[in-house]
């Protein structure tokens, strides 16, 4: 064993021990959560406001009077791309950084990345954790996760509403405060007001903002979360065994195909979903020429036919139309 | 221009060169240049991507491309397109490859490599007269790394590094360089500005600017969504409207010999255009910052009142 690892390892004894301690003195602390630190993890998509809901999160808990930390991951991609965010709040000063990859609390602010093999939201939560889908009634709960809490709340829709924008930082932040059971309907409030503020909101669309967090921190169940069993991280490793890749088998992969982006179904990305009324559309080519994801193509009868594996749903066709033939139609989908 | 295929939108080549599912932001004003480049080139090229938004286009192992692609470092994209350049005649030379089976080679830099970082080595390229093109997506800041002012920036416009505040009122007080006019100077064959909203005219300019042997170099307007912050929808609005106020002109310049290939009749107020974006916001929000509007107004009515001038071309300007 390395020096470094077994530094870790007593590193980690020290913290056990000292949770154990904290324990017994508070036996209130965490409403039943045995933990050092209650680690919530945000998954979303760019521009949804990941990055804002964990920062809501975190000042709640620090007005709240806990130690509270927060920070956003991105990938090298930008707006609709999945975007993750952590919040640790804790007692006790916080001395772990980076990634948090066993919460006990996880946010998915698109159901769609339930199924992204890049995202995967529910990899790493702990047994007896909580997971909160946005998603609208009627959402099954993946299999293979039996022994964590699911609960969904049609977050978009109702920002939708309410809002008028699928912006779902503040109802998402209070949803996770709720789940917490740890942090007050008015911090959460309160934070939301403070960090929207930072965020240069107008008035109206700042009180919008507070009326659904608190509708949403109502309406959401705070399940007692007992992630006690787990412990340490249950994150499966996977071996490091493999086998040497010959010439051959490189170039099988997708690295030789051309245009071969279409796999990626960036189609995910949409709320809105653009729809061509065929009675309508004369083949004019002005949604084809400007979409710029080369979408829409024309089909046998010259009527335009939109690619959804991939349409963002930027609507730049609906409003370049010059016959009005395109609608936007609400995107229902479970795990597209 | 007299010979030109493309005479209306359904002179648009239909053949789709650019694959859907690259990772740009849903509704990117430049995708519909590019989009529309490869269309009028047929395909047939291998491009230099100076580091900015379309290098994101080809995150590995996905590709939107059917031709070869090569990223460079910010300042060096002509000079990689120089070393491609310099491969493919040597080829032809050794008579490995015939001159008919001959690419284009396509640069493809933001604004921030354009206007600022790979400025000199543009200029070097245009100097040496190497046989390329190069299409700047001009969203007027560093768009990938956070929307910080660029060289491009235009005045008063809030990007992150230029927030309007109590002593800045206005955003960003410098003015955007005029890189057309940068690579004027240098007399290449073809130089022009580009809108997305006016393909007609952006394909005859392609087309027009390959019968030339040298540099040629286009700049394009690029509304962006997530910079500017307008509906992802607006884009090509934004971009017709750029050209109908005369922020955006759109001209091409023949060995230094400037002409306007599209004037509007009446000149749109400013303020419409500034409106329909939230870097403008502060001008109108909380108080309306007047002095300012009427700047960057009267700035476009100078613009186009020499260009009246020395064109004789009937434009109804207004006084202010």
């Amino acid at each position: 064993m390395a020096n470094s690892q077994i530094n870790s390892f007593i590193l980690y004894l020290k913290i056990r021990a000292k949770a154990y301690i904290y324990k017994t003195r508070h036996p209130s602390f965490g409403c039943g959560v045995w933990s050092p630190m209650l680690k919530i993890r945000f998954h979303g998509r760019g521009g949804q406001g990941v990055k804002t809901s964990s920062r809501i999160l975190g000042r709640a808990a620090f007005l709240d009077g806990f130690v509270a930390q927060d920070s956003p991951i991105y990938g090298a991609e930008r707006r609709g791309a999945p975007v993750i965010s952590f919040t640790r709040i804790s007692k006790t000063p916080i001395t772990e950084r980076g990634f948090i990859f066993d919460p006990d609390i996880v946010i998915v602010m698109d159901e769609t990345l339930l199924n992204d093999w890049l995202a995967r939201p529910l990899d790493g939560v702990k047994k007896g954790g909580a997971v909160f889908v946005n998603a609208q009634p009627g959402f099954p709960p993946p299999e293979g996760h039996d022994d964590k809490f699911f609960i969904t709340y049609d977050l978009t829709g109702r920002a939708l509403e309410i809002l008028g924008k699928p912006i779902i930082s503040s109802p998402s932040a209070a949803a996770a405060a709720k789940i917490t059971g740890l942090i007050t309907k008015s911090s959460v409030l309160e934070a939301t007001a403070d960090e929207l503020a930072e965020l240069d909101l107008k008035d109206e669309l700042l009180e919008k903002n507070i009326q659904l967090a608190a509708e949403v921190y109502d309406a959401i169940p705070s399940p007692v979360i007992n992630t006690e069993e787990s412990g340490s991280i249950t994150r499966e490793i996977s071996p490091l065994d493999y086998e040497p890749v010959t010439y051959e088998e490189v170039i099988h992969l997708d690295i030789a195909n051309l245009g071969n982006s279409a796999l990626r179904r960036t189609g995910n990305w949409r709320i809105f979903k653009p729809v061509v009324d065929p009675e309508k559309c004369t083949g004019c080519m002005v949604c084809i020429i400007y979409c710029p994801d080369s979408c829409i193509t024309l089909n046998e009868n010259n009527k335009a036919v939109i690619d959804y594996d991939n349409c963002k749903g930027c609507m730049i066709c609906l409003r370049e139309c010059p016959l009005r033939a395109i609608s936007s139609v609400r995107e229902v989908r479970v795990y597209a | 221009m007299s010979e030109t295929r493309f005479k209306t939108l359904r002179d648009v080549p239909l053949e789709e060169y650019l694959a859907p599912g690259n990772p740009l932001c849903a509704g990117c004003g430049a995708t519909p240049v590019l989009r529309m480049f490869l269309k009028a080139l047929e395909g047939r090229a291998v491009f230099v991507n100076a580091a900015g938004c379309f290098t994101l286009l080809h995150v590995y192992p996905y590709t939107p491309f059917k031709s070869s692609w090569m990223y460079t470092a910010f300042a060096s994209a002509p000079a990689g397109a120089q070393g491609i350049r310099d491969a493919l005649d040597i080829l032809i030379e050794k008579g490995k490859i015939q001159p008919e089976e001959d690419i284009k080679v396509v640069c493809f830099t933001g604004d921030g490599a354009a206007y600022d970082i790979g400025l000199q080595s543009t200029s070097g390229a245009i100097e040496r007269g190497l046989d390329f093109y190069y299409l700047v997506y001009d969203n007027e800041a560093y768009s990938n790394t956070g929307f910080q002012k660029s060289g491009a920036t235009p005045y008063a416009a809030s990007t992150a590094t230029t927030l309007p505040t109590k002593l800045q009122r206005e955003g960003h007080t410098g003015s955007k360089k005029d890189l057309f006019e940068i690579w004027r100077s240098h007399k290449p064959p073809y130089v022009a500005t580009i809108a997305p909203s006016h393909i007609v005219d952006m394909l005859r300019k392609i087309e027009s600017a390959s019968k030339y042997r040298g540099p040629k170099l286009f700049i394009s307007f690029t509304p962006c969504p997530t910079g500017w912050y307008h509906d992802t929808s607006e884009s090509i609005r934004i971009s017709k409207l750029a050209v109908e106020c005369g922020v955006w002109p759109l001209k091409e310049a023949i060995y230094g010999e400037v002409k306007h290939t599209y004037t509007p009749r009446v000149l749109k107020p400013v303020e419409e255009y500034l409106k329909t974006q939230g870097r403008y916001k502060h001008l109108f929000h909380p108080q309306r910052q007047e002095h300012v509007i009427k700047a960057i107004q009267e700035n476009i009515y100078q613009y186009w009142r020499r260009v009246a001038e020395t064109e004789k071309l009937d434009i109804i300007i207004p006084s202010v």
